[in-house]
């Protein structure tokens, strides 16, 4: 059996018509710079996530750059947030000329909010905690520490759309909170995209104009600005695939319940929990085993695609160098960075694939 | 008659072989780079006869890109024309650095007799603009950045195939950063842009920079930005490309007939130098017109839509505030701002259409 990690063909298939119906759409209309379908999944968004505001950009790291920026963060500034998570949670920080300050997670790969005050000096303008996985961090916590010390809160929810926390989506704790749209995301465009959440409405008119080359109308420019925004005809897909997004959620779910009840047995395997207050979406199924070299090279033999999310922790990367947190600085993330594997998870995995998943993963435990 | 100014809804009549490429692409799931990119780039670098060519998600982007690479950030200062499109401006301080303005010439490019009073020991790049499809008088820029050691970036957004004694933009600067927004002559449905450079190892180094900085899937070798030319946008663009010089030397055509009608009306009108030695794309056909404001009216009431690239000279937006420049301080900009005015010159106009333009011009003036 062969079961690759991702399938991006297999969900495109059976959509395929709808797509491209609403690309035609597009090219009718000649719109292709925002407008009007991008107005339209703004506001689906936004109602999804319980939020005023929802704002569509080019990219998910372009989400996370514009939210430092509409918040004035940058040079001589702190952010603090985890090193656990995808490369541009830290880029977008140290891009800003802010400095990226990795606190340590807990057993649910999100950062542990008990050292985030330890953390915390004079120039620390921001935390930015990282819903990884797909399930929420411990938001009430990290909004009490923020509140104490006058700090912003930017949710990177990159990986989370849809997740809940104390029956809240993600997205609507922090300022604004940042997802992406990226073809191997949950809620996928055909290519790159990204979209912020906010309730505050002078937030959102600054990232609005923020967005578009800092334009406040056809030639009025009020501050200097990039250009991120989110493709039109990406926005038209997307709201197809909107209307699919629960159905998919449920299935993957479904999937990591399938994988919590039979790998529960195994000692190797330690899987963490999903606590009553939250639900997770599962953009990945992260386990911890024993093994894991031996184990990657086992599955791939047996036509199982597997991986790594993350091998090695933002501190230890070459770019991060200059950031001064050594090996040894972050226990919790770099012992799970040794041992994490992440199990096809998709919506569009079979029973009888799932079933062989689980059984080669028995098999190599010898059992 | 009614002449909009733009012509997708003409010059996408027939999208039925792009659906076609689209679908093909959406059942493959190769959203992310790949092969459609790589295609587009290799096709794009032969176009402009320059060995190396990286796709990015917007012209602006390109800009970005270029100046961070090369290393210009903070306290750096970097010469520009202030009657550019205001994304040239902003891409010099996204990095960080100071945008200093030197005053446009005749040709609507950058002054060259004024870029060396502008030069100071923070001058680090100029970055002269192809405006309106007219290089820059790039030989001398090369002359003064050679004497005073500066890099120099070539903003050819809007001059895809323009040239000097046969020289394509892009063979003197570090890097030329082009465009392929909607309505640019080489134009896709969306935003997207793309880099080309001399340089291998600047090449290698965009490559790096536009995809997070990752070296591997898992080696992030710097902290980089997410800006990739999506291969949605590739697959049109690679259809595109193979029309590209026809449009143009239909933009060209289009532009003699409006300058021998024009020439006719000395007085009224003035075109701006044309060099023989010089081919000009075009991308807008901006001329100055007595009584602009008069002549703007009427054309509007006339039924063309005309334009105006761009009524506010950049140094008194809102956003040069903190530059501290004033009115008066580049006087042929401002001049420019009230006098100038761009009719459509696409390669979709009819000769009957050509003719009513300048018919509704003599009119204005002659009665």
């Amino acid at each position: 059996m062969n079961i690759p990690y991702v399938d991006l063909a297999g969900q495109n298939k059976a959509i395929k018509k709808e797509i491209l119906s609403a690309i035609g759409k597009v090219l009718e209309s000649g719109q292709f710079i925002l407008g009007k379908e991008v107005e339209a999944f703004e506001h689906s968004f936004a109602q999804l996530c319980g939020t005023k505001y929802a704002l569509g950009v080019g990219t998910g790291t372009d989400a996370l750059t514009l939210s430092l920026r509409a918040l004035n963060i940058g040079h001589g500034d702190n952010v603090i947030t985890v090193a656990n998570s995808f490369v541009s949670t830290a880029s977008c920080i140290a891009l800003s000329g802010a400095k990226p300050v990795f606190v340590d997670v807990g057993e649910d790969y999100n950062i542990n909010s008990s050292l985030i005050e330890s953390a915390i000096n004079s120039r620390t303008k921001a935390i930015l905690p990282v819903h990884l996985t797909g399930r929420p961090a411990d938001m009430a916590p990290i909004l009490k520490i923020a509140e104490k010390h006058k700090l912003a809160v930017i949710e990177d929810c990159a990986q989370a759309v849809g997740a809940e926390y104390r029956g809240r989506r993600v997205g609507s704790f922090g300022k604004i909170g940042c997802f992406s749209l990226h073809p191997l995301k949950n809620l996928n465009a055909c290519g790159d995209g990204g979209v912020l959440t906010t309730d505050d409405e002078n937030l959102y008119r600054k990232l609005q104009i923020l967005r578009n080359n800092g334009f406040s109308s056809r030639n009025d420019c009020d501050v200097w600005s990039a250009n991120s925004r989110l493709d039109t005809v990406q926005a038209a897909l997307l709201l197809v695939k909107l209307n699919y997004l629960k159905a998919w959620t449920d299935k993957r779910r479904a999937n990591a319940q399938f994988y919590h009840e039979h790998l529960a047995s195994l000692a190797q395997i330690k899987i963490p929990p999903e606590k009553p207050y939250e639900k997770s979406v599962y953009h990945t199924f992260v386990m911890q085993a024993e093994n894991r070299e031996q184990l990657i090279k086992f599955l791939e033999n047996k036509g199982i695609g597997t991986k790594i999310h993350y091998p090695i922790p933002i501190h230890l990367q070459p770019a991060a160098k200059s950031l001064g947190q050594r090996k040894g600085s972050l226990p919790v993330t770099e012992e799970q960075s040794k041992k994490i594997l992440s199990l096809p998870i998709y919506p569009e995995l079979t029973a009888k694939e799932l079933n062989y998943i689980v059984k080669c993963i028995h098999e190599f435990y010898g059992q | 008659m009614k002449i909009p100014y733009s012509y997708l809804g003409r010059q996408f009549k027939n999208i039925d072989p792009y659906l076609k490429d689209i679908g093909r692409l959406v059942k493959s799931g190769d959203f992310t780079l790949g092969k459609d990119v790589a295609k587009f780039e290799a096709s794009f670098a032969k176009l402009c006869k320059i060995p190396y060519a990286i796709g990015v998600s917007s012209g602006t982007d390109a800009l970005i890109l270029s100046l961070e690479i090369l290393g210009i950030g903070h306290g750096d200062e970097v010469i520009t024309a202030p009657n550019t499109f205001i994304a040239s401006v902003g891409a010099i301080a996204m990095t960080g650095a100071r945008p200093v303005f030197v005053d446009n010439n005749e040709e609507y490019t950058i002054d060259v007799n004024k870029i060396e009073k502008a030069i100071t020991p923070k001058t680090k790049a100029i970055l002269p603009v192809h405006l309106s499809g007219c290089p820059a008088d790039m030989p001398k820029i090369m002359e003064i950045a050679k004497k005073h050691n500066l890099l120099v970036v070539e903003d050819a957004a809007q001059s895809i195939l323009a040239a000097i004694d046969g020289k394509h933009v892009g063979s003197w600067g570090e890097t030329a950063c082009f465009s392929m927004h909607p309505l640019k002559n080489l134009n896709v449905w969306g935003d997207a842009g793309i880099i080309v450079t001399r340089s291998k190892e600047l090449c290698e180094k965009l490559k790096l920079f536009r995809n997070h900085g990752l070296a591997t899937r898992d080696e992030i070798e710097i902290f980089g930005h997410n800006s990739r030319l999506d291969s949605l946008q590739a697959v049109v663009a690679n259809r595109l490309i193979k029309d590209v010089v026809s449009i143009t030397d239909k933009r060209i055509a289009n532009a003699r007939r409006f300058d021998e009608a024009f020439s006719k009306l000395k007085g009224y009108i003035t075109i701006p130098p044309r060099r023989k030695n010089v081919k000009q794309v075009y991308h807008t056909y901006v001329i100055q017109a007595k009584n602009r404001d008069g002549l703007y009216a009427h054309m509007l009431k006339k039924g063309v839509e005309v334009k105006i690239h761009y009524p506010i000279p950049l140094h008194l937006q809102k956003a040069a505030k903190y530059l501290g420049y004033k009115e008066g301080d580049f006087p042929l900009c401002e001049e420019h701002c009230r006098t100038i005015i761009t009719l459509p010159v696409h390669q979709h106009l009819t000769s009957k259409e050509i003719d009513y333009m300048i018919k509704c011009v003599r009119e204005f003036y002659l009665g």
